[in-house]
């Protein structure tokens, strides 16, 4: 072993102290009479010693401890261990490891970009301020639209003070998660990637509706509607996660897409599954829109009641199901 | 408003625990004796326009009348009863479908017996049954000594009439009321009875002062609004079952007559239908369907809310009647609806989410449950027709136990223009696929524009 080693204390696989080793011998254990000492009850107040043997090579030794030092592998109790590079050794509930100078680290990451001091998109207070502004709008819009009684403008001012309320609340906890992950808060980020989701959700509805009355489709929307929501669900975690963990873009995105197509197939199961609970309800689009929305022409009586004949094979077949 | 007919059916499912009625006063039948101050020139009526005493009436009669009792296997004991009057020597007796319909579809759960006063119940099998008419003939495996005659034509309207039967498992009871003809417009034939039935006494016969049978209890509307089946169907059914084989009245043959019966009735209705042009209605600038035969009962309103932004015309039509199949499935029912939605105040795309809520609610259809029934299927589609341009969606599911019969809703609305919508629906229960379609596309084309 060389000259000079490290003790390291270890914490799972991480490093929890690291204590450079110059003089021998050195003593290990709870007492203040020792050089390196390990707040670890089961271990005693004197318990190894680290020292030099006669043909240069370093020797652990047990000064009789009550519980004992054990090699970790493989794992063995013992009184006196000749150090290698590597080596492991368990005293109480603490293990060390002892490294040599020598010891070769892995090659250095490359960063993804350069982590400068430019700005993110989302962390410009102009975004954040301007995507709360539209979610809140278009949830007024959308509250407006939808209710066909006489405006009560408390129900307004509520559907616009909800989403805004609801952002904050969403950024705080993503800043909460960024500043333990990363010691900073992120919030105007956090806050202008919550607020753009909820104007996706707001509007998506909305959006699909017209869509699917121009173009008189039902159950492709349907899809079209899931993969709009996986899709903006996966972007928006795509995004807070960025700003929490310091995982590479790739693995992040590899991370997120498994976990937004897992959650869409469990959504999906029994509809993928062919399972299908009874019911009395009919599945077919309700959107009345003035025709000047319409992109497709209407059919006649005649094509309309001639492929409505499909009908009566699709029901046979369900009266052969169980 | 809508009166909702509603037809508690007979048929008694385990009797609930009843709050103690106030007793009846004992019916007074007999004339009261002239009073003692008045002089006796005053000529007797002749004997035979004297009303029956009811006592010896009852006395009479009372061994003709039984209780039926369908008995579940693994209990044991009875899970629904009913009454059914004897029509032969050798111990056919009349009762409803609906009380022995689960005979017809559970024959290795029920059996049924017939009680009758004072005698030890006796086992009886289903020999025939008309789902339409809601008649069935079971029959007894020994003579009976004492059975009714049918009434051969209707007595005037106003006759006194004897509803007899066991209702809610009080025992064989007499209950006085009067005739009042057939009900007028009814899609299946029904004598209006002024008089109280109750659960119970469905299959029980009501007959005249001599004792001959003019109609099968059926059903009540409460407040002395009882039914009858004419006996007319009843003897039809009877003759029916005399002539039948041993074979036709297995569990099987049994089904199959009822999914026979279903078929030809719908097919009535349907040419009934179809043999009459559809009237129009103006609803708004609209002509929608009007009342196309008699037998359908059509109400409307326009409710005022001074608060409302928008004003809605109901115009709905029903038959107002269905068909019981068993104690989960009805069918037979004929109805459509229309809801003209007008506003002034509303801007184009709020009318649209008002318009289009409405035509997200459907109508109720037949009761089912998931094995008489399967899911709807819908088509839907822009249709122009009638100088409109409609959402249209035709809904299909099919019955599981009688394939060939079809439940079908169509919904339609045209787009919304200038703030006016009307939305419409069409029910058709129990039709075979060519005729429901031939009924709704009738049906689609009296929807237009009047302008």
């Amino acid at each position: 072993m060389d000259e000079v080693i490290y003790l390291e204390v270890l914490e799972g696989d991480a490093v929890h102290v690291r204590h450079r080793l110059e003089r021998f011998p050195v003593t290990v254990g709870r007492g203040y009479g020792s050089d390196v000492i390990l707040d670890d009850p089961k271990v005693s107040a004197a318990h190894l010693r680290v020292e030099r043997a006669e043909d240069g090579g370093l020797v652990v030794r047990d000064l009789g401890s009550r519980n004992g030092t054990f090699r970790v592998e493989p794992w063995a109790r013992l009184a006196e261990l000749v150090l290698t590079d590597d080596a492991r050794v368990m005293v109480g509930d603490t293990v060390l490891r002892f490294r040599g100078r020598g010891y070769a680290v892995e090659g250095t990451l490359v960063a993804e970009a350069p982590v400068g001091i430019r700005q993110r998109v989302f962390e410009r207070p102009r975004i954040f301020l301007g995507a709360l502004g539209a979610a809140m709008a278009a949830s007024l819009l959308s509250s407006y639209l939808t209710s066909y009684d006489q405006v009560d403008w408390g129900e307004l001012l509520f559907s616009m003070l909800l989403p805004t309320a609801f952002a904050l609340a969403w950024a705080g906890g993503w800043s909460i998660a960024s500043r333990i992950a990363r010691r900073q808060f992120h919030f105007r980020a956090h806050g202008a990637i919550g607020s753009l989701v909820l104007l996706g959700t707001i509007c998506l509805p909305g959006f699909l509706t017209l869509l699917g009355f121009s173009l008189a489709s039902g159950t492709a929307l349907s899809w079209l509607a899931m993969f709009g929501y996986l899709g903006l669900v996966a972007w928006g975690l795509f995004w807070h996660l960025r700003y929490v963990t310091r995982w590479d873009s790739r693995r992040l995105g590899a991370t997120v897409g498994a976990i937004v197509l897992g959650f869409g197939a469990l959504m999906q199961a029994e509809d993928l599954l062919g399972n299908e609970d009874f019911s009395m309800s009919m599945e077919f689009p309700r959107t009345l829109l003035p025709a000047s929305f319409r992109l497709l022409p209407a059919s006649s009586a005649d094509d309309f009641f001639g492929e409505a004949i499909d009908l009566q094979q699709q029901v046979d077949e369900l009266t052969k199901e169980k | 408003m809508v009166a909702l007919l509603v037809l508690a059916v007979l048929a008694q499912a385990p009797v609930p625990a009843q709050s103690p009625a106030p007793p009846l006063a004992p019916v007074q039948v007999e004339p009261s004796p002239p009073e003692a101050g008045e002089p006796e020139i005053v000529p007797q009526l002749p004997v035979a326009t004297l009303p029956p005493a009811t006592h010896e009436l009852f006395e009479r009669i009372k061994r003709r009348v039984a209780q039926v009792r369908i008995i579940e296997r693994r209990s044991g004991t009875k899970s629904s009863i009913g009454s059914a009057f004897f029509v032969s020597a050798d111990g056919h007796a009349i009762t409803n479908y609906h009380v022995v319909s689960d005979l017809v579809f559970h024959p290795e759960d029920y059996t049924a017996e017939l009680v009758r006063d004072g005698q030890e119940p006796g086992a009886v099998s289903l020999v025939a049954v008309d789902v339409v008419h809601d008649l069935a003939i079971v029959h007894l495996g020994q003579p009976v000594p004492d059975f009714f005659q049918l009434q051969e034509k209707p007595p005037p309207q106003g006759a006194r009439l004897f509803a007899m039967g066991n209702p809610r498992d009080l025992g064989t009871t007499i209950v006085e009321g009067t005739y009042n003809g057939l009900v007028q417009d009814a899609l299946y034939d029904r004598v209006h009875f002024s008089g109280a039935i109750n659960p119970g006494m469905s299959g029980g016969p009501t007959l005249t002062g001599e004792g001959r049978v003019v109609g099968v209890n059926v059903a009540t509307m409460g407040n002395q609004v009882g039914f009858l089946v004419p006996v007319d169907h009843a003897r039809a059914l009877l003759n029916r079952a005399l002539g039948a084989q041993a074979e036709d009245s297995s569990p099987k043959a049994l089904l199959a007559a009822v999914h026979a019966q279903l078929l030809d009735h719908q097919q009535r209705i349907t040419e009934r239908l179809l043999g009459t042009s559809l009237p129009q209605q103006s609803l708004g600038p609209y002509h929608v369907p009007g009342r196309w035969l008699p037998f359908l009962k059509c109400w409307g309103d326009t409710p005022h809310d001074p608060e409302a932004q928008y004003t809605v015309t109901n115009y709905q039509c029903s038959s107002e009647e269905d068909l019981y199949v068993s104690s989960d499935q009805r069918t037979g029912m004929v109805s459509y609806s229309h809801q003209h939605l007008s506003s002034t105040k509303l801007g184009a795309l709020r009318f649209s989410a008002l318009y289009s809520a409405f035509f997200s609610s459907d109508p109720s259809v037949v009761e089912a449950t998931r094995d008489d029934v399967t899911n709807f299927r819908c088509h839907s589609e822009f249709v122009s027709s009638g100088g409109l341009t409609l959402r249209a969606a035709l809904c299909l599911r099919a019955y599981k136990k009688f394939p060939g019969l079809y439940d079908l809703v169509l919904r339609a609305a045209p787009l919304p223009s200038s703030s006016q919508g009307v939305d419409t629906s069409l029910t058709l229960a129990g039709f075979s696929p060519e005729n429901a379609y031939k009924l709704a596309r009738r049906y689609l084309e009296g929807l237009s524009w009047t302008k």
